[in-house]
């Protein structure tokens, strides 16, 4: 069904192929010339050298596209990505740091802490929708903000490591770091590709993953066959969480080595990742292929910047343009629909 | 002779699908002109195409001999058309002339003449017997006089050909007489009615001829005095449609739901509630039907024992309490239910008739174990279901939305009775199904009934009710004011009871 659907001239390609057009007509009107441009990010993305370069900014990326993704499948959605994130990489930090515990088995009970304390934390805001009627589009993005603040201070104070002038906690030891595959590329890239899978296996196989859809296209059809529609709130946003906070993880035990302050926020991942979850319209594997090319459009855009001295913002503006342009699409498609009895 | 209105090979596709193929309409000066057809034979594409919503692909709109382009409905409005469409588009806190005047609002130095306006609406009202109190707010108006409003604003206008989609969709039998007195008004006046409908009766009643679409073609063509409803039916189906159900009497025998005292309070504070201490029984085997103008609280009534909606009270299920437990254990308790919108509940659009058909069943072992789907059997499941009940589809992975009301309805139907419930509730269960296939409907929920299951029958429309149920319970403003016998109740009694006239009744 996908591959027919790409078959066609596919609306998404043609959002992309719009952007490329507006941006190229931007890089004109700044009086720089597009292909040399598009050329250095396409090197900068894809060329064999620079693979690791994307591969690091890609894993992340996935992540907080399926922490997106995976409530947008059932019609729901969680704007607290940021929050679920520096939960998952404090807490990783944290059980790295002060657990008494030998080496790998270190790795993965941060791992599995920091899923757990970020899957809470989103399954907190679906409680508040389920118990107390608070919408989760707001519980959810209020919720982030304690969550930035309260680790923000605590790796600024209580928890700074003095040996450096920045609000960052001591490093993780060595033992819970996570191996490197090559370059600085980490085993987290493993670790989050067997994650993508499941996730799409179990959309398109299991039984909660029916029952997910099914809410998604309709979400009285699922409630008047028996999907019990609170309880799956809940679960499918532990779940979200829980992947930011191996997303968080990942970062910190693979790349950082230390709960840095700001430094998994700054980087926009939940908001890209939210866009190219939109993009595919929560499908997963969809979603995954447009955070990937969402992360080779940044990793594109800084090797632009480096060697031609375009500001790597054309990469934000072609993203924007894009998911514009494919809004678009759906706008006027629903207005096209048109009643035929 | 020279047509008021009149199309020429009008034509609008969709894609491969040919809504409107070569129509050619003619309407006279003055006449009641049904538009008949089943659902998905192109009536309503047809409609937007004469009131300028949808551009026709080829042929010619005339009026009065003049060809015509509508590029929208304001240039059908100023060509002296008008329409009432079957959903109102009314503003609900405005008054009724403030209504009508909305958007050709007399003015004075530049304001709106509020005093000429109400009066100006007033007269209009008047000169066409149309009692509506036109200073009334029209949230506070029942549905028939809201229809009215809706013509008011067409005849304001100056409507000289007007269009009514379906207008007796919503109404009580004495509401649809009020309507009928209206348009023959109308036609004495001189105006040309338009009346798409699908009720046979309403146009051998109303009509002086008939155009029925069939496949998007006119299939016929003719003077309602000149033709019988054997002969339209023909047109709309091309074959005889036996419109009553033969069954015999009912056998009932224990009892399959028990419902008491139950009541939905209403959303607001201080309003009276949606459903008002509601007790009722249903045996095995007997059909018992729900009769009452839609908005009467049959829908929360129905969505409160399904376990859609909270309520308070207590219901018994094939004797287990089932009040406040989830959806899923009342379906396992032993219901199947076939709801009134197929489309915003019964099924999804974008699901595959395999994923619409599984819905209810999704935990089933013949159809996952340990929570794995067997995809196997979930699409042989789905085959035989098409298969046996003439689903019209491509395969069993088309999208449901792809399907016409009909078919989309069988899909809703094969899915409920494959349950094999004890208990089945049929809410409209052939609201804008073609003739053929409520036939095919009515006999299948007689075959339920016969199986010794319960059927509850939710109904706006009266034949339906009388054909098939064995007791009547009637519905007005959320209580039951009636329980009849269903060999003894005619449609002149019924329809006194639904507009809650007890009394009138009784007497």
């Amino acid at each position: 069904m996908h591959r027919l659907a790409l078959l066609r001239p596919h609306p998404v390609l043609m959002a992309i192929l719009t952007g490329l057009v507006f941006g190229a007509l931007l890089l004109l009107l700044s009086g720089q010339n597009p292909l040399r441009a598009y050329a250095e990010m396409v090197r900068g993305a894809l060329a064999p050298r620079n693979w690791n370069n994307t591969l690091v900014w890609a894993v992340p990326m996935i992540g907080m596209t399926l922490v997106a993704a995976l409530p947008l499948r059932g019609g729901m959605v969680n704007l607290g990505g940021d929050g679920q994130l520096v939960i998952g990489g404090f807490v990783a930090a944290m059980a790295a740091i002060y657990l008494p515990l030998p080496g790998p088995l270190l790795a993965a009970v941060a791992i599995l802490s920091a899923m757990l304390a970020a899957g809470l934390y989103a399954a907190l805001a679906a409680l508040g929708q389920t118990v107390l009627g608070i919408p989760m589009l707001i519980s959810s993005l209020l919720l982030s903000y304690p969550a930035i603040g309260l680790t923000s201070w605590a790796a600024g104070f209580p928890l700074r490591d003095t040996a450096t002038g920045l609000a960052q906690t001591l490093p993780v030891p060595e033992a819970a770091r996570l191996p490197m595959l090559f370059g600085p590329v980490s085993t987290g890239v493993v670790l989050m590709a067997l994650v993508a899978a499941v996730v799409v296996w179990a959309d398109r196989r299991s039984v909660p993953g029916y029952e997910l859809r099914m809410r998604g296209l309709n979400a009285r059809f699922a409630r008047y066959g028996g999907v019990p529609t609170a309880r799956q709130t809940v679960t499918v946003m532990f779940l979200s969480g829980a992947l930011a906070g191996l997303t968080g993880a990942i970062i910190v035990l693979g790349t950082h080595y230390r709960f840095i302050n700001g430094a998994l926020v700054s980087p926009g991942y939940t908001w890209s990742g939210l866009m190219a979850a939109l993009l595919a319209g929560g499908e997963p594997l969809m979603a995954i292929a447009a955070g990937f090319f969402f992360a080779a459009l940044q990793t594109g855009g800084f090797a632009m910047q480096r060697e031609i001295q375009v500001p790597r913002v054309l990469s934000m503006v072609l993203q924007a343009i894009i998911i514009l342009f494919v809004s678009l699409r759906n706008g006027r498609g629903a207005a096209r629909k048109e009643d035929r009895s | 002779m020279q047509w008021e209105l009149e199309t020429t090979g009008l034509t609008k596709r969709y894609g491969r699908l040919v809504a409107n193929d070569a129509v050619d309409l003619r309407v006279a000066a003055g006449e009641v002109h049904a538009v008949m057809g089943e659902n998905g034979a192109g009536k309503s594409t047809l409609m937007s195409m004469l009131y300028g919503l949808t551009r026709p692909d080829e042929g010619a709109i005339l009026l009065r001999g003049q060809q015509v382009r509508l590029a929208s409905s304001l240039d059908a409005i100023a060509r002296g058309l008008g329409m009432v469409h079957q959903a109102f588009k009314l503003f609900e806190d405005l008054t009724v002339w403030e209504n009508v005047v909305y958007g050709a609002e007399p003015r004075r130095f530049g304001f709106l003449d509020r005093r000429s306006a109400c009066t100006r609406v007033q007269e209009l009202a008047q000169r066409h017997h149309l009692a509506v109190d036109v200073r009334a707010r029209v949230r506070d108006l029942s549905v028939g006089i809201r229809q009215r409003v809706e013509i008011l604003k067409a005849l304001y206008r100056d409507a000289r050909i007007l269009i009514l989609d379906e207008p007796t969709a919503v109404l009580t039998p004495q509401e649809r007489d009020g309507l009928f007195a209206i348009i023959r008004a109308l036609r004495a006046d001189g105006r040309t009615i338009l009346f798409v409908t699908h009720k046979l009766h309403e146009v051998m009643e109303l009509t002086d001829s008939v155009t029925v679409l069939r496949q998007g073609r006119v299939s016929a063509r003719m003077r309602t005095a000149e033709t019988d409803a054997d002969a339209i039916i023909r047109a709309m189906t091309g074959r005889s449609v036996n419109l009553s159900v033969a069954r015999s009497p009912a056998t009932p025998g224990a009892e399959i739901l028990r419902v008491e005292a139950l009541r939905v309070p209403a959303p607001v504070r201080g309003a009276k509630p949606l459903v008002d201490d509601i007790s009722l029984s249903l045996r095995a085997g007997e059909i018992v039907g729900i009769a009452g103008v839609a908005g009467n609280g049959q829908s929360e009534l129905i969505e409160a024992i399904t376990g859609l909606r909270a309520a308070e009270g207590r219901i018994h299920l094939n004797g287990q309490e089932i009040s406040g437990r989830s959806v899923a254990a009342r379906r396992a308790a032993g219901m199947a239910y076939v709801p009134e919108d197929r489309a915003l509940t019964g099924t999804a659009a974008g699901a595959r008739a395999t994923e619409a058909l599984l819905m209810g069943r999704q935990h089933d072992p013949a159809f996952a174990r340990h929570g794995v789907q067997d995809g196997a059997a979930i699409a042989a499941h789905a085959r035989d279901l098409i298969q046996a009940h003439d689903i019209r589809i491509t395969s069993e992975r088309t999208r449901v939305g792809t399907l016409s009301g009909g078919n989309l309805q069988k899909v809703v139907l094969a899915r409920e009775l494959d349950f094999d419930a004890p208990l089945l509730i049929a809410e409209q269960p052939t609201r804008g199904v073609d003739v053929g296939a409520i036939e095919a409907i009515h006999a299948r929920l007689v075959a339920e009934r016969d199986r010794g299951h319960g059927v509850l029958l939710v109904s706006a429309e009266l034949s339906e009710i009388l054909g098939l149920s064995d007791r009547i319970l009637v519905i007005y403003e959320g209580r039951l004011i009636a329980e009849l016998p269903g060999a003894e109740a005619t449609e002149q009694h019924l329809g006194l009871l639904m507009a809650g006239r007890t009394q009138e009744v009784a007497r």
